[in-house]
């Protein structure tokens, strides 16, 4: 599904990515673990477009196209989703609003027809019991106000709204308390079929017993330098990451 | 009353709000024309009330002039500005905003800001509050701030598949939202469309 190759990457005159290859098939969830400043959020950025990160060096195949020629709502629609470790706040526009903008541009691109207004409300309603969330919710500016569990929780809830086929979680566990934790490891779970597949970034490993990678790796300046499976999570919880 | 340096302006509307009376002033400027709004407002009676809302969307060489000008003259008297407006192209906009507070009028509470987003490195926006103090127990305050459209939003709603150019409107719809009046949203978010 997701192949990279030799990924560069800077931010200004920095090189942030050093030669990342990473391959994603069908299915799969991995972990990306590391220290801070390692570079997993640059990678989640680099993966949706971010403008203020350029690409050096290297390639990335998403579904058999080139990514890298893709902008950020392309690469939406063509099923990619990152979970903000940072949510941004949007006053003046509602979640309602925002999400009904999302999934009518989305539906435009992929050649189906608008949601009916009531259809969309009903979807919206379905999506916000699963994860637990107050319907009022809904009629809130996006982000503005809400404590750091409410952003991570409604990160979650665009995820489940627009389902995407690769899901990038950066860092969505931090600051979350274990009830927060369980109901977005269930979100998350609840999207886990065959077909979809996911990446988690984090330096924890909270997350990651709720929603079981198949494959881990350790990033450190820049460089993947170990891939291995769960095993890898207890390796970094006794030993931390001098060890890779 | 009756304070002969404060002088009215020669030109523009000029109201006076009596005793416990509220007026509103609304005010929508559109693309597609050059204007001046030259208000000045007299609180002439305790407990009066004013609240001016202003709104203006310029593009091409438009000009916009908006100035106002609240002489609080006695005490209690209550006065809220907000002015807001997007400047695209070559677009001029100046405010003037000058609050008076008389001698003697305590209790006033006078408040105005003027927030402005420019979108080309053309346009440009000019903002100069003024505030004539002569009571001492006011609640005063103005600000005025100037930036552009926030990349962080921007992608983020495209991120979220939202395409650069809608993106743009809700950003700028947004922003606009507290100035928008009743029943003209349509009109000013096709007008936002085509900035």
């Amino acid at each position: 599904m997701l192949s990279i190759q030799n990924l560069h990457a800077s931010i200004g005159d920095k090189e942030i990515l050093k030669g990342i290859d990473l391959t994603i098939g069908k299915g799969e969830v991995h972990a990306v673990m590391g220290p801070n400043g390692a570079g997993k959020s640059t990678l989640g950025a680099v993966l949706t477009g971010r403008p203020d990160y350029e690409v050096t060096e290297g390639t990335i195949t998403f579904m058999g196209k080139n990514l890298l020629e893709m902008s950020p709502e392309e690469r939406s629609w063509a099923g990619i989703f990152l979970s903000f470790q940072y949510p941004v706040e949007i006053p003046g526009v509602s979640i309602t609003a925002f999400m009904k903008a999302a999934l009518a541009a989305r539906r435009k691109a992929q050649g189906l027809p608008e949601l009916k207004a009531g259809e969309f409300l009903k979807l919206q309603k379905e999506k916000m019991a699963e994860l637990k969330m107050n319907p009022d919710f809904a009629k809130r500016e996006v982000n503005v106000g809400f404590s750091g569990g409410e952003k991570k929780r409604n990160e979650i809830f665009q995820m489940a709204m627009l389902e995407p086929v690769l899901s990038i979680l950066d860092e969505t566990d931090s600051g979350l308390d274990v009830d927060a934790l369980k109901i977005v490891a269930d979100g998350v779970n609840a999207l886990r079929t065959p077909e979809r597949s996911s990446i988690i970034i984090t330096h924890y490993q909270k997350l990651l017993e709720y929603v079981q990678p198949d494959v881990v790796h350790v990033l450190k300046a820049g460089r993947i330098v170990k891939t291995g499976g769960r095993e890898l999570i207890e390796a970094i919880e006794s030993k931390g990451f001098d060890q890779f | 009353m009756g304070h002969g340096r404060y002088i009215d302006p020669i030109c523009g509307n000029h109201y006076k709000v009596a005793a416990g009376e509220t007026l509103q002033l609304t005010y929508v400027i559109l693309p597609g024309e050059s204007r001046s709004i030259d208000v000045s407002i007299d609180l002439m009676g305790e407990g009066a009330n004013l609240e001016i809302k202003a709104l203006y969307l310029s593009g091409a060489d438009e000009k916009v002039h908006i100035r106002t000008l609240v002489h609080h003259r006695v005490k209690n008297c209550h006065s809220r500005q907000l002015i807001k407006g997007i400047a695209g192209g070559s677009a001029e906009v100046r405010f003037d905003g000058v609050i008076v507070v008389a001698p003697g009028a305590d209790g006033t509470e006078a408040f105005q800001e003027n927030h402005n987003i420019v979108l080309t490195e053309e346009a440009k926006v000019e903002t100069k509050p003024q505030l004539e103090i002569y009571a001492d127990d006011v609640k005063c305050s103005h600000g005025a701030t100037t930036g552009r459209l926030g990349e962080d939003e921007l992608f983020y709603m495209r991120s979220r598949g939202i395409p650069e150019k809608e993106a743009r409107t809700l950003q700028m719809l947004s922003f606009l939202s507290p100035v928008i009046p009743e029943g003209r949203r349509e009109e000013i978010e096709a007008a936002v469309r085509g900035l």
